[in-house]
Parts: C-alpha cells; sequence; structure tokens
C-alpha cells in the first residue's frame, strides 16, 4: 500500500476485530507485580476501570517503569505526591498509582495521517482507539508498518 | 547584568549541588549563591550589582513558572482522590499554621495586614525533604509517609486560596466577588480546554507554547482582579494538569523552570538579604521560627488525631510537615512585592523567613527520626510482649 493512500484512510478500514483479544488489559486495581509481569513481555499496558470492563482509565508504559525501576532521584524542586511513588520504598502497589490517567487517543473515524501527526506531536508511540470512553484496540508504529507493507 | 546572571547561574548550580551532596536541599544552595553575588559580598569586594530590575523580572518569571509547576504537578485529579484524613488533616494544618502566624505578627505590635502577611507565610509546606528522610528510613508507604505526601497536596492548594482571600485589594464584599470571578473563569477554563483538546491543528509544539502563554495571562488576570499573580500561575498549572498532555508540558516546563528561570529567583531571594536586618532581628525571629514550626505540629497533629491516628504517629505528621521552602519564599516575595511591609519590616521579615527554611530543613530529618524511632521501638516491644 502507498504511504498517502494509508494516510488517507480511517482507523476503522485498517483495524483488526480480533486485536482485542490480543491487547495487554488490566484493571486498575490489579497488583504491580501483575503490571511488571505483563510487561515482561509487551511495552505497555492499558487499565481498563474493573475487571472484564473495557472502560478505559489509564496507561502504563515500559518508560514509567524505567523510572520506578532506576535508583530514585528527587529533584531539586518537590510538589505534590507524584515524587513519593516509588518501587523500592514501597508506595507504588496498585496499577492506578503509577499509570497516566490522562490519555491521548484516536477514533475508529480518525485518518491514519491524522493519528500519525498526533504519535508525533506528542511524543507517544501508541494510541489506544477509543468508542464511548471504551477501548476497541490499538494504533502502534508496529501496526501501521505492518499494515503498510501488507502484512495484515 | 548578562556577566552578574552567567555568574549567578554557575554559582547558584553548584552551590546547589554542594548542599545535595551533604543531603541539604539545592533551594539552600541557590540562596546562598545570592548571597554570595549579592551587594555583602560580591558587590562589597568587587563592585558587582546583582540587584536590578532586570533580574527582578528574571526572578518574577521564575515565581510564575514554579507556582505552575507546582500547580501542573498537584493536579486536579489528585486533590479530587486525597480522601477523608487529608482533608480534615490540612484543613487543621492550614488554618493552626496561619493561625499561629497571625498571632506572632499580633504579639510582635504588627498591624491586622502585616499579622496576616505572617499568617500567609506559615501556611505553605515543602514535603521534599521529609520524604527524602522518609525514604530514608524505608516509611513512605507507612500511614504517616501516605498522609504527609496527601497533605501536601492540598497545602498548597489551600494556601494559595487564603492568599487570594486575605491579600486580594479592594473593599472586602468588591474582594469577594473578584475571588468568586476568578475562581468562575478557572472553572471555564477548565472546561474549555477539555473540549479543544481533541481539535486537530498540527502546529509544532503549540501545545507547550499555549501552556507557558496561559500561565503568564492567567497571573496577569489574577493580578489584575487584585489578586496576587502566583494565584493566576498556579491555577493555571491546575487547569493545565487535565490535559493529556500533562506530562510533556511539566518536563518542559521544568526544564526551561530548572536551568533558568527559578535559580534565578532563589538567588535573587539570596541577593536581597539583608545582613542589616540581622542585628534588629532577634525578637521576630525568637517567635517567628519557633511558631511557624510549632503550629505545622499542633494543626497536623490534630488533624491527624481525629483522623484516629496514635498520639505519635499524629505529632510524626506534624513534624513531617514543619519544612518550608519554594512556597514560602515565594509568598514573601510577593507580600514584599505588594508593599505589605515597611522597607525595614521587609527585610527582617525575609532574613527571618530564610532562616526559617534553613533551620526547619536542619531539624525536620532530626526530628522525624527520633519521633518515628520510637514510634517502631515501641511497636515491636509491644509485639514481642
Amino acid at each position: 500500500m502507498e504511504l498517502k493512500e494509508l494516510h488517507e484512510k480511517k482507523i476503522k478500514e485498517i483495524l483488526d476485530e480480533k486485536q482485542l483479544w490480543n491487547m495487554p488489559i488490566l484493571d486498575k486495581d490489579a497488583s504491580i507485580e501483575e503490571v511488571l509481569s505483563v510487561l515482561t513481555g509487551r511495552d505497555h499496558v492499558w487499565i481498563v476501570e474493573e475487571k472484564g470492563s473495557k472502560k478505559l482509565c489509564g496507561v502504563i508504559t515500559e518508560s514509567d517503569i524505567l523510572r520506578l525501576l532506576a535508583p530514585h532521584h528527587l529533584p531539586k524542586y518537590v510538589f505534590g505526591k507524584r515524587y513519593g511513588i516509588s518501587l523500592h520504598y514501597g508506595t507504588a502497589k496498585k496499577a492506578k498509582d503509577i499509570m497516566h490517567k490522562q490519555l491521548i487517543k484516536c477514533s475508529l473515524e480518525d485518518k491514519v495521517g491524522e493519528v500519525l501527526a498526533r504519535m508525533v506531536n506528542t511524543r507517544v508511540r501508541r494510541l489506544p482507539v477509543v468508542e464511548k470512553d471504551e477501548i476497541v484496540g490499538e494504533i502502534t508504529v508496529h501496526y501501521i508498518l505492518q499494515i503498510l507493507l501488507g502484512k495484515r | 547584568m548578562l556577566l552578574e546572571i552567567g555568574i549567578a547561574l554557575i554559582l547558584a548550580k553548584l552551590a546547589g549541588y554542594a548542599l545535595e551532596r551533604i543531603k541539604q536541599p539545592a533551594v539552600i544552595g541557590e540562596i546562598l549563591a545570592g548571597i554570595i553575588i549579592g551587594p555583602f559580598i560580591a558587590g562589597k569586594f568587587f563592585g558587582i550589582e546583582y540587584l536590578s530590575p532586570e533580574t527582578e523580572g528574571i526572578a518574577q518569571l521564575g515565581i510564575i513558572l514554579l507556582l505552575f509547576i507546582s500547580g501542573l504537578e498537584i493536579g486536579i485529579e489528585e486533590i479530587k482522590t486525597a480522601g477523608k484524613n487529608g482533608i480534615i488533616t490540612s484543613m487543621f494544618d492550614v488554618a493552626i499554621a496561619f493561625i499561629f502566624g497571625y498571632f506572632a505578627g499580633y504579639t510582635l505590635g504588627y498591624d491586622i495586614k502585616t499579622s496576616i502577611a505572617i499568617g500567609n507565610i506559615f501556611v505553605a509546606t515543602s514535603v521534599g525533604i521529609t520524604v527524602r528522610t522518609l525514604m530514608e528510613m524505608h516509611a513512605l508507604h507507612s500511614k504517616v509517609g501516605e498522609l504527609i505526601l496527601t497533605v501536601a497536596v492540598l497545602d498548597d492548594l489551600l494556601g494559595i486560596i487564603i492568599l487570594s482571600f486575605t491579600l486580594g485589594q479592594g473593599e472586602p464584599l468588591l474582594l469577594i466577588m473578584k475571588v468568586f470571578l476568578f475562581f468562575l473563569l478557572f472553572i471555564i477554563a477548565v472546561f474549555v480546554i477539555i473540549r479543544i483538546k481533541d481539535i486537530k491543528v498540527h502546529v509544532p509544539r503549540l501545545i507547550l507554547t499555549s501552556a507557558i502563554s496561559f500561565a503568564l495571562i492567567f497571573s496577569a488576570l489574577a493580578k489584575s482582579l487584585g489578586l496576587a499573580a502566583i494565584t493566576g500561575a498556579f491555577f493555571a498549572g491546575l487547569v493545565f494538569s487535565n490535559l493529556p498532555q500533562r506530562r510533556r508540558i511539566n518536563e518542559f516546563s521544568r526544564q526551561m523552570g530548572e536551568i533558568f528561570f527559578i535559580p534565578l529567583f532563589f538567588v535573587w531571594v539570596g541577593a536581597s538579604f539583608d545582613f542589616y536586618a540581622l542585628k534588629d532581628i532577634g525578637v521576630l525571629v525568637l517567635l517567628f521560627i519557633p511558631m511557624a514550626l510549632i503550629g505545622k505540629i499542633i494543626g497536623c497533629s490534630m488533624g491527624a488525631k481525629i483522623c484516629k491516628f496514635n498520639t505519635r504517629d499524629a505529632i510524626a505528621v506534624g513534624v513531617g510537615m514543619m519544612p518550608r521552602m519554594e512556597v514560602a519564599l515565594v509568598v514573601v516575595t510577593t507580600e514584599i512585592a505588594m508593599g505589605i511591609f515597611s522597607e525595614t519590616l521587609a527585610h527582617q521579615v525575609l532574613a527571618a523567613t530564610i532562616l526559617l527554611v534553613i533551620i526547619s530543613s536542619l531539624l525536620t530529618p532530626v526530628l522525624l527520626k527520633v519521633v518515628y524511632r520510637e514510634e517502631k521501638e515501641n511497636k515491636v516491644e509491644k509485639q514481642s510482649g
């Protein structure tokens, strides 16, 4: 497929419905051990409100965990709770303690070009596809490459 | 001016690093750098004139950025999830600290406005040193550590709200209306920004420029309504804390602030330190510092006790909330800029606040270790008994 052609396609035209079954999803009360376990094989995990629900409320990425794994370092100016969250000191207990609550998303009606531009502008490598607050899929750089090279 | 700022930046960095090496806050190093480059050392021996309208302007931008970052990191979501214990404790904490400050001013014979201004300085806590100490003690995950972190979220918010009401200019009824108008604009901004976050405009770094621009405009708006500019900056941070790009805005603001503007604010504070103020400061310091420290211990302990903490844990929460740092210095410099203190008193209050920052930072880890160690020992004895 031509890149220009791909840019004009809508997300719903390229999204594989079966993808949802294989997506890394945990509920917000999942233990930190469960989160770490998922991240041994994946580079992110989507967080939903409760088990069995698809209502998206956060994401935890590899880089979040990297910060938690590295020796804890407080910045010069400390505000609020954020810098007290640590694996080493036992304050990161559940998925909800470390997840990003404000998410950059896309919808089924968005064009691939727009979504890629959003990923570049916001410096993220994956976006959840969300309809009525529920996660229905994800768009990653890998996924787009597979579509472009005809591997999907 | 370029030479002075260049020297100030590198001095602040080195002094901050040196202080961090001996487990003290970098801010104190930056203030010390300011004292060195100020009129009493570099000014006297090398003819350097650091204090100028230009460096004051940079310091003011540092204040705005600092409070913007504070609002951004504290965040609306975190405030919403503070919980009952956090709310009760922080309300007692802020109220008692303010009353102690007011009472200190009143006892020293100052007028109502000056006493209120001292009350405002007493309110804001900086938990950096406490978090560091609790980490060293592996107690950050304890009930005490969790409550301190939660109270710290609400502490700055309540402090800024009190400051808006008490230092606002104008007739009381008009002031209430202005404060109400400001908060109405804040709520509108929160809702508007949620609506416009999905606008598909691809201008590089638009969101970052917009965030800084909004912080400055909201600060100017607060000032034009008779409130302090820092109120605007803090609430601008809260508005942007609701955006998915929060982390990126935060990283960008921190980079901009930490490299240039914020250290230069603390350098400016240090350079404004007047050694002559020390000779007449005795009575003020004798009352100011103990009242600031005890006010926090009593306020937080009362709140924690109501939340069914045992006495020692409650005192540990109070001790953990004692340190004053960034926001206290921002409040005092704002009050000085608003002309609340006479010139002589302004130098004395600034010097007293700097001493409070240093003493509370030195004292908190020691006291926290004493209170918390005894608490842990008691628990072990009970278990073995």
